[in-house]
C-alpha cells in the first residue's frame, strides 16, 4: 500500500528540504551517491500452545539509514532517532568510505521507471503461474509495459532535483494489522487448532503462530528520488507432533502474505488443517533410501528452493562483481534446455516475494535470469548494476535499516513446460520424487548446493513406491541446471513463510513446475 | 567518568526502572525489562583496498509483563520517556487480551544472580576499547591482506572484514533482580575465492574473535583462508559407503547443538525431542561428557545469568554417557512440574576422551586424531542439511578429504552423511583437546566410525 506523501513526512517527522541537506551533506563528503532509508515497523506475535493463546506481544523498530557509495564502495551507518543531529551524524559516519577510498565512479544513473528498464529485445514468454491457493495468474511478462508510469512532482528526476514515485501497488489491503483487533485472531487460532486435533487421533501437541507486520518505508537519494511504500506481512505457522505406536514424527506447514488481516479466511484455515496432517501415514511408513547418484523428480511448488539455492544466489550481481559466483562472466552463455526459462519476480500481487520498489527505491520488476536456456541477467542492486553498465532490476533488498541493501531474490520460479506430471514421473526407471523440504544452502564459488527433504517416494519403474523422508540431496548449480531433461506444465509458487539468509534475513518465495533432474546425489544409507 | 558510547548511561538505566514503576502503576502485577545497547564498527576490505565502513549504534527494551495471570512479550527502540506510558498502556491492553496461564511467573529470587552488579565480572571487558580510532581499524582490516602475494596463484577475490563492537545490557524485574552484563569483541574474519586451470572455483574462509584486542590473531587469518582454499583444488569422487569420520574443531559443534536443542524444555514439553525421557539415563557412550561451563573469566560465551537473571552455574549436561541436565525456565519448570534449571546452554565444553580399546594419541588435535583413526573422511566444512528433533534422523551436505594412515589423500566434496544422532555419538571414537576458544561451544575435533557417506 502507498500513501500520501505527507504521511511518511509526517511520520519520521523530516521536511523535502531536510532530506535534500542531508543527501546533498553526504556528497559534500566526498561521496558519488548518497541515499537514506527511513522504516518504521510493528511486529505483533501470538502464540497459541497447549490449546490456549496464552502468550503474544508486539514489537516497534524504527531508524533510518544512511548510505554513502564511493563507485563500489559503500559506507554505512544508522540513526533510531531522525532528529537531524542524529541523522547529520550517521551521513558523517557513512561518508568515512568516501575519505577513505582510493577509486572512485562520480556518477550513478537515476532509477528508470518501471516498464523503460534496459534489456535485451527478446521473444516474450507466455506462461501462467498457479498459486499454491490455486489461483491461476497471468504470467507477467517481465518489465512489461502497461504499467503506471512514475509520476513526476517536478522536472524528472535529474540530479538534485527531488522527484515523488508513485506506482502500482502489488499489495494493497483492506485490514490493517496495526488496526485489527488482536482479540479477533485468537478464535481462529483456535480453531485452527481444533480443527487439527480433530482430523488425526495421532496429534499429539499442537503448536499455532501467528504474526503480522506492517512497515511504513520512505527514501529518498541524491539523484532527487523520493519513494515510499507501506508493506504488510501476515505469517501463520502451524507445528504438529504425531504419535503412533511409541513413534513419533512432527511436521510444519505456514502460509505467508504481503497482505492484511483479511489473509485469515476459512478457506486458509481449511487448507493448512488439511495439508498439515496430509502424508502422515506415509511418513510412519517412511524409510532412508539408499544414497547415491540418482534422477529427481522436483515435485511442483516448494520445490522452487532447488532454483533459489542452485541458481538464484550465484545470479545475485554482488557475487559476479567479485569474482566469486561459479556464473561469474557467462551472461549470454547457453547454460540448459532451450525449454527453460527461469524468473526472479517482485510483482506477484500479494507474494511474500513482492516489492512496489525495492530497498534502494527502484520499481519492483519481474526480472529474467534465465530465458530459453540462456543465461540473461544478473540480479542487480544499484551497485552492480553501475558497475556492470545496466540498470538495476529491483533485487536491492535488506532486513532493515540496520542494513545496508544488497542483491538478493524475491519470488525466484521457472516457467511451466510441456510435460504432464504422470510422464515425467513415469519416465524415472529408479529415482526418487520429493515435495516438502525446510532448508538449504549453497556454496557461492563451488556451486554445491543442498536442500533438506522433509518427504517423498522412490521411484520404481516409473510408479511412485516407499516414502521416504529426512535426506538432504547435493548437487552442483551449473551442473543441475544442465541436467534438467523435463519440465511440467504445471508451475507453481509455493506461499511457505520462506526466509533467505544472506548475513541479513529477507522474505523470499520460490515455485516450480514438476522437473526431473538427472543426476542430484541423494543422502542415504 | 565519562561515557562510553555503546553502553548504558544511567539516564538509560533510569529509563528502564521507570518503565518497571509505570507497568506496576498501570495494572501489571510484575514485571521484568531487559535494556541493552550495542556499537559495532566495521571496516570491510576487498582485494586489500577499503571496500565498506559501517557504523552501527544500538539501543532497544523488551518488556516481559505479567497482568492478571496472562503474559506478553514486547519491545521498542524508542526510548522517549514521554512515548513510554502509551507503549504500557497498548501492551497491557495486548496482554488482557490474551489467556489466563497460571504456570508464567518471574523467577524465584533465590536462584537469580547476585552477582552481576557492574556487568564487568567476568573480565570480557577489554579497558583499552575506548581508545580504538577510525585509523587503527583501518589499519586492522589492512594490514592481514595476502591478494598481492598470491594474485598469480590464482586468487581471484579477497573479501576481509575487522569489526570490534561493545555490548551492554541490564536486566531488571519487579523482585528486585538486577544483573549487566558487558562485554567488547574484536573479530577478524576473511573468504578467499580462488581458480585452479579450469577455471573451477573453490573458497576458503578464516576467523578469530577474542574479547580483548590484544589477543586477536589477524596476522595469519588470511593466509590460512588461502591455504584452505587451495587445498580443494582437485577433488576426487569416493564410492558411497561406511567411513570412519574426522570433524575439525571449526564444525564440529555442528553435532552438538541438536543434542543440547533436544534437552530444552521446549522441544521435551512438545514431545517433540529424540532425548525426551533419558534424564538420569545413559544414552551416551561412557567415554563422553559435556559440561556447560559458563563462568570461565575472559571466555567468550561467559555469562552469569540467563534472559531471566537465574544465576549461571557450572554444570554436566551429559556425564560419562548419563544425560544430567535439561534446560528449564521458570515457565516450563511450573508446565512440567519438574525443577527449573538453566533456560539454555551456555558455554558447553565437550571433554577430551577416547573410545575403550584405542590408545590415547600424543597430539590430542586433528593431526593426532586422523592418526589415531587410521583411515577415513576428514569433514573441513558443512554444506545445508538438518536433523528431525523428534528422531534424531539427519542428513548433511560435508566436505572435506579422504585420509589414509592419517594422512590426506585429497579433497572431496558434494557429498553426504546420514544417520540418526544417538547412533552416531555411541560410535564417537575421540574428541580432542583443540576445541577454538573464540567460539562460545567449546567442541574440539571428533572422530566417528561407520557413518553413512552418500557420494
Amino acid at each position: 500500500m502507498i500513501k500520501p506523501e505527507s504521511y511518511y513526512l509526517d511520520l519520521f517527522q523530516v521536511t523535502p528540504r531536510g532530506l535534500e541537506e542531508l543527501a546533498a551533506s553526504g556528497i559534500r563528503e566526498g561521496g558519488s551517491y548518497c541515499d537514506l532509508f527511513f522504516e518504521n515497523t510493528t511486529y505483533h506475535e501470538l502464540l497459541l500452545r497447549d490449546g490456549i493463546v496464552s502468550s503474544g506481544g508486539f514489537h516497534i523498530d524504527y531508524g533510518v539509514g544512511i548510505r554513502v557509495l564511493k563507485g563500489d564502495r559503500t559506507g554505512y551507518a544508522y540513526s533510531e532517532s531522525t532528529d537531524a543531529r542524529s541523522m547529520r551524524d550517521a551521513v558523517k559516519a557513512a561518508s568515512l568510505i568516501a575519505l577513505r577510498a582510493i577509486t572512485a565512479q562520480p556518477v550513478y544513473p537515476p532509477a528508470p521507471p518501471r516498464g523503460t528498464e534496459g534489456r535485451s529485445p527478446q521473444t516474450p514468454c507466455v506462461a501462467t503461474l498457479r498459486t499454491q491457493a490455486g489461483a491461476v495468474l497471468p504470467q507477467a511478462e517481465p518489465l512489461a509495459t502497461g504499467r503506471t508510469q512514475p509520476q513526476r512532482s517536478e522536472n524528472g528526476c535529474g540530479r538534485g532535483q527531488r522527484s515523488v514515485r508513485q506506482l502500482k501497488d502489488y499489495y494493497p489491503f483492506e485490514r490493517d494489522w496495526r488496526k485489527a483487533e488482536t482479540s479477533g485472531f485468537e478464535p481462529y487460532m483456535e480453531r485452527l487448532q481444533q480443527k487439527i486435533s480433530a482430523s488425526d487421533q495421532r496429534v499429539l501437541k499442537v503448536i499455532v503462530s501467528l504474526s503480522d507486520q506492517v512497515s511504513d518505508i520512505m527514501m529518498y537519494n541524491s539523484l532527487g528520488e523520493l519513494t515510499f511504500d507501506t508493506r504488510p506481512m501476515g505469517t501463520i505457522a502451524v507445528s504438529v507432533v504425531f504419535s503412533s505406536d511409541g513413534r513419533i514424527e512432527n511436521k510444519t506447514v505456514s502460509r505467508s502474505f504481503r497482505t492484511g488481516a483479511e489473509m485469515l479466511t476459512d478457506a486458509l484455515l481449511d487448507e493448512i488443517a488439511s495439508e498439515v496432517v496430509k502424508g502422515i501415514d506415509e511418513r510412519f511408513a517412511a524409510r532412508r533410501p539408499k544414497g547415491g547418484k540418482m534422477p529427481v523428480v522436483m515435485g511442483a511448488g516448494a520445490s522452487g528452493i532447488l532454483l533459489h539455492e542452485a541458481m538464484g544466489h550465484a545470479f545475485e550481481a554482488d557475487f559476479n562483481r567479485k569474482g566469486q559466483s561459479i556464473f561469474s562472466g557467462r551472461i549470454g552463455e547457453k547454460v540448459c534446455r532451450h525449454e527453460i526459462s527461469i524468473v526472479d519476480d517482485g510483482t506477484i500481487p500479494g507474494n511474500r516475494g513482492a516489492v512496489n520498489y525495492d530497498d534502494e527505491g527502484v520499481p519492483g520488476q519481474n526480472t529474467f535470469m534465465v530465458r530459453n536456456g540462456v543465461l540473461e541477467s544478473y540480479l542487480h542492486d544499484r551497485i552492480s548494476a553501475n558497475h556492470f553498465g545496466v540498470s538495476p532490476t529491483g533485487n536491492g533488498r535488506r532486513e532493515s535499516f540496520r542494513y545496508a541493501p544488497i542483491p538478493r531474490m524475491r519470488a525466484t520460479y521457472m516457467l511451466g513446460g510441456k510435460s504432464t506430471k504422470d510422464d515425467i514421473i513415469a519416465s524415472v526407471k529408479k529415482g526418487i520424487y520429493v515435495d516438502q523440504f525446510s532448508n538449504g544452502q549453497v556454496q557461492i564459488g563451488e556451486g554445491d548446493f543442498t536442500f533438506f527433504v522433509k518427504s517423498g517416494f522412490l521411484i520404481e519403474d516409473g510408479r511412485l513406491t516407499m516414502p521416504v523422508k529426512d535426506i538432504n540431496i547435493i548437487g552442483n548449480g551449473p551442473q543441475a541446471l544442465a541436467d534438467i531433461v523435463a519440465v511440467g506444465n504445471d508451475p507453481k509458487v509455493d506461499d511457505g513463510a520462506w526466509t533467505c539468509g544472506k548475513g541479513q534475513s529477507c522474505p523470499v518465495s520460490c515455485g516450480i513446475p514438476t522437473v526431473l533432474v538427472n543426476n542430484l546425489t541423494v543422502g542415504g544409507e | 567518568m565519562e561515557e562510553i558510547t555503546g553502553m548504558l548511561s544511567q539516564e538509560e538505566i533510569r529509563t528502564a526502572e521507570i518503565c518497571i514503576e509505570k507497568a506496576l502503576k498501570l495494572g501489571a502485577s510484575k514485571a521484568r525489562v531487559t535494556l541493552s545497547k550495542s556499537l559495532m564498527e566495521l571496516f570491510g576490505t576487498l582485494d586489500g583496498q577499503l571496500d565498506k565502513v559501517s557504523h552501527c549504534l544500538d539501543r532497544s527494551m523488551s518488556v516481559c509483563l505479567f497482568v492478571d495471570g496472562k503474559y506478553g512479550t514486547f519491545s521498542t527502540n524508542r526510548l522517549v520517556e514521554s512515548e513510554l506510558e502509551d507503549f504500557l498502556k497498548k501492551s497491557i491492553a495486548t496482554v488482557r487480551m490474551l489467556a489466563e496461564d497460571p504456570c508464567r511467573d518471574l523467577p524465584d529470587p533465590a536462584r537469580t544472580a547476585k552477582d552481576a552488579l557492574t556487568g564487568k565480572e567476568l573480565s570480557l571487558y577489554d579497558p583499552s576499547y575506548p581508545s580504538m580510532t577510525s585509523s587503527k581499524r583501518l589499519d586492522m582490516a589492512m594490514e592481514a591482506s595476502v591478494f598481492e602475494r598470491h594474485k598469480a596463484e590464482g586468487l581471484i577475490s579477497e573479501e576481509g572484514e575487522y569489526s570490534d563492537s561493545i555490548f551492554d545490557t541490564m536486566t531488571l524485574d519487579s523482585n528486585g533482580l538486577r544483573c549487566r552484563h558487558t562485554e567488547t569483541s574484536f573479530e577478524y574474519g576473511v573468504e578467499i575465492t580462488v581458480k585452479d586451470a579450469e577455471g573451477n572455483r573453490y573458497s576458503g574462509y578464516w576467523w578469530d574473535s577474542t574479547p580483548r584486542i590484544s589477543d586477536l590473531k589477524i596476522s595469519t587469518c588470511c593466509e590460512t583462508a588461502f591455504q584452505r582454499a587451495m587445498a580443494q583444488i582437485g577433488p576426487k569422487r569416493i564410492p558411497s559407503g561406511k567411513y570412519n569420520m574426522v570433524v575439525d574443531s571449526e564444525n564440529s559443534s555442528r553435532l552438538v547443538t541438536p543434542l543440547t536443542s533436544a534437552l530444552g524444555a521446549f522441544a521435551l514439553q512438545q514431545k517433540n525431542s529424540f532425548l525426551l525421557d533419558t534424564l538420569g539415563r545413559k544414552v551416551f557412550p561412557e567415554w563422553m561428557t559435556l559440561v556447560d561451563k559458563p563462568l570461565t573469566k575472559g571466555q567468550t560465551g561467559s555469562r552469569l545469568f540467563d534472559s531471566e537473571g537465574v544465576a549461571a552455574k557450572e554444570t554436566p549436561v551429559i556425564e560419562k554417557g548419563v544425560v544430567k541436565e535439561y534446560f528449564v525456565n521458570t515457565y516450563m519448570s511450573k508446565k512440567m512440574g519438574i525443577a527449573p534449571t538453566i533456560e539454555d546452554v551456555m558455554r558447553p565444553v565437550l571433554e577430551p576422551c577416547v573410545a575403550p580399546g584405542l590408545s590415547k594419541p600424543d597430539r590430542m588435535d586433528k593431526e593426532g586424531i586422523m592418526a589415531l583413526v587410521g583411515d577415513g573422511i576428514l569433514v573441513t566444512g558443512f554444506n545445508g542439511g538438518n536433523s528431525n528433533s523428534a528422531t534424531g534422523d539427519f542428513s548433511f551436505g560435508v566436505e572435506g578429504f579422504l585420509f589414509r594412515d592419517g594422512r590426506i589423500v585429497h579433497p572431496v566434496r558434494e557429498i553426504l552423511i546420514t544417520g540418526n544422532l544417538l547412533t552416531l555419538w555411541n560410535n564417537l571414537l575421540a574428541a580432542g583437546n583443540d576445541a577454538r576458544t573464540c567460539k562460545s561451544k567449546i567442541i574440539p575435533t571428533l572422530a566417528f566410525k561407520d557413518v553413512d557417506f552418500s557420494a
